[in-house]
């Protein structure tokens, strides 16, 4: 349920606005208009469907990093606000050089894209409006393994005219996969992902598979993100943990309780990060945020190998 | 005697609920276990646990409840208002305000105390305001002053919220806005128990006061009271405890408002006689909710404040049902 939260607060292109526009006489209303301008702007001839959409919106986060990843800027009318956030998106670079958007069906009046792409569970009221004029609008869902990731690339890249530019992106990550799965380390360490947003990842999810690709054993066998609090940490007892370097540029609740005493004093030194921009997003680069954590996972290996000062007596 | 009784009972649920409340976790712990974990040479498992986790969150639950108790009994008493409690003068509020304006500014990041210091401002701003607004007025005028910075200050809550630097932190806020004990160390024991200490002195020097008042406030300057010392002693008192609790807990609702009530039915209607029930009262609630939270076992964990709100609201209807059948 966290997990589900947490995906959704994260992938909000409009952070976390949902007025859907109906319940109201006036929200009907205005419903309506803005369904009578997009089908006017779908009457003009940019809207005839060209074989290959030439300038391309999109109103999420993880739909941003493809967009940005397969299109020249001149292509991107605009990718989502969140996007140049580099806590929580990859390409925050590349997104700083196109406009930005909130996600609102007054944006696509406005800046007239001939294709929208749109997570599955935010901006439902532009996503509504845009289905009932049939404005061409591509919804993609979040990738939760890297065979998703496989999957949406390619329906991305397709429908935007770029499967080469697909195609080499998934080769890329296929490739760093592969020398990760021929090269196994030493030892598999028993790992814990310690985000302190409460939630950790667990089977299923697309951290799980970072994990098992870097040759680290997850502690959290359940599927799908649950929450872990220290008590939980103190019993399973990981050799290191992992956590998600956002820059903390951000401050947040979350850094009071990553600094419990006893997580200081036990995993300190045993700790690991890896940039959370690099998973929050299932896409190509995840692959990266495997091999830099394979890294991470050695450099600390001398420390992760001694055991647990507490362990032993009681279990 | 019938309220040393009172008393007697009410302490020794606290103490039962606290004891209880040691062993329970997501690590169950027994207390065979215990007691040969703490007497063992080296740390062990259950011993950090049991010291590290579950004692700060039993001692910072007691705290917490029993300040909220005491500061709603005082309002109530100085109000004269039934409905009175630190969340109708803004006070909550506004430390909830503070506290927020710290974490996700980064006051807290670099210094700890950075949180508890503006949930304090913030509680000690609302209960100033209030006061100011109400300085010659009467006891009505500081109640509707108080309502007015609730708003106020709950307004500047959803505008941090509006304004969260990322989704987030949005997420992180309204977690925090719930109220929860989980993951609390002695750090934060050491950083709230100080105010709560001193706040609840305050409230308590009230005592005498409030007894007067509860004939009237010109009866009671009749008696000799200062009736400004009394309100400075009471909000001044609310402001660092409930600021205090808040910047550590987050907010929890309505301990504030029903504790006295609990208990008033048991001591009697004299405001001083309802204080240290209320706060018994208070940490007894706090703590039976916050075992409560982790025996239910849904994944995440269901926040103390809004389980305290979700259990406790229907159960203080029944109370007030049920007195109004007594008394007809």
């Amino acid at each position: 349920m966290a997990g589900d939260g947490l995906w959704a607060a994260m992938h909000s292109g409009s952070g976390g606005k949902t007025d859907e526009g109906h319940g109201l006489p006036r929200a009907r209303w205005v419903h309506r208009a803005y369904a009578l301008g997009l089908a006017l702007l779908c009457a003009q001839p940019a809207c005839a469907r060209a074989e290959v959409p030439l300038r391309v919106m999109s109103i999420n986060v993880c739909a941003d990093q493809l967009v940005l990843a397969l299109l020249p800027p001149q292509r991107i009318t605009s990718v989502s606000w969140v996007a140049r956030d580099d806590a929580d998106s990859y390409l925050a670079r590349a997104a700083a050089r196109v406009p930005a958007n909130h996600g609102t069906a007054e944006e696509v009046l406005r800046q007239h894209p001939d294709l929208v792409i749109a997570g599955t569970y935010t901006t439902t009221a532009t996503r509504v409006l845009l289905r009932s004029v049939h404005y061409p609008l591509l919804e993609v869902a979040p990738a939760e393994s890297f065979e998703d990731i496989r999957a949406v690339t390619r329906r991305i890249g397709a429908a935007v005219g770029a499967t080469e530019a697909a195609e080499s992106l998934i080769a890329r990550m296929d490739a760093q996969l592969a020398w990760l799965a021929a090269h196994p380390p030493g030892r598999r360490f028993r790992v814990a992902v310690w985000n302190a947003g409460g939630a950790s990842p667990g089977r299923g999810t697309l951290y799980d598979a970072v994990l098992t690709a870097a040759g680290a054993v997850n502690v959290v066998t359940e599927a799908g993100y649950r929450s872990f609090d220290t008590e939980e940490l103190m019993r399973s007892a990981p050799d290191l943990l992992v956590q998600g370097a956002s820059g903390f540029s951000k401050p947040g609740r979350r850094d009071d309780v990553v600094r419990h005493p006893l997580v200081l004093a036990y995993w300190g030194e045993r700790s690991v990060t890896i940039p959370e921009s690099l998973y929050t997003c299932g896409t190509p680069f995840s692959a990266e945020a495997a091999l830099r954590l394979r890294r991470a996972l050695e450099e600390r290996s001398a420390v992760a190998r001694r055991p647990l000062p507490y362990v032993g007596s009681v279990q | 005697m019938r309220g040393w009784g009172v008393h007697a009972v009410l302490l020794a649920a606290t103490a039962l609920l606290a004891a209880v409340s040691l062993f329970v976790g997501t690590v169950w712990l027994s207390p065979h276990e215990v007691l040969a974990a703490l007497s063992a040479p080296h740390p062990d498992l259950a011993a950090l646990i049991f010291m590290d986790i579950h004692l700060p969150r039993t001692v910072l639950g007691l705290l917490v409840g029993a300040i909220l108790g005491l500061s709603g009994a005082v309002l109530q008493g100085l109000l004269r208002n039934p409905l009175a409690e630190p969340g109708l003068l803004g006070i909550s509020e506004a430390a909830s305000l503070g506290s927020v304006i710290a974490v996700y500014y980064g006051f807290a990041s670099t210094t700890t105390l950075a949180g508890p210091v503006f949930g304090l401002v913030g509680a000690l701003g609302a209960a100033s305001i209030s006061l100011l607004l109400s300085r010659s007025g009467s006891t009505l005028s500081l109640i509707l002053a108080g309502v007015a910075t609730s708003s106020i200050a709950t307004a500047g809550v959803n505008l941090a919220l509006n304004l969260a630097p990322n989704p987030y932190a949005a997420y992180e806020i309204s977690t925090w806005l719930m109220g929860s004990l989980a993951d609390r160390s002695w750090t934060h024991v050491q950083l709230a128990a100080p105010f709560i200490l001193v706040g609840g002195i305050l409230l308590l020097l009230c005592g005498r006061a409030l007894d007067a008042l509860s004939l009237g406030e010109a009866q009671a300057e009749s008696l000799g009271i200062n009736l400004r010392r009394t309100r400075l002693l009471a909000l001044a008192g609310t402001a660092l405890g409930v600021g205090g609790a808040t910047s550590v807990a987050g907010a929890i609702g309505f301990v504030g408002l029903v504790a006295p009530h609990l208990v008033r039915a048991r001591v009697g209607n004299r405001p001083r006689r309802v204080l240290v029930p209320a706060a018994l009262a208070g940490a007894a609630i706090v703590t039976a909710a916050d075992i409560a939270t982790r025996l239910i076992r849904v994944r995440p964990e269901i926040s103390l404040g809004v389980f305290i709100s979700l259990v406790g609201a229907p159960f203080f209807l029944w109370i007030v049902l049920r007195i109004r059948r007594q008394t007809t």
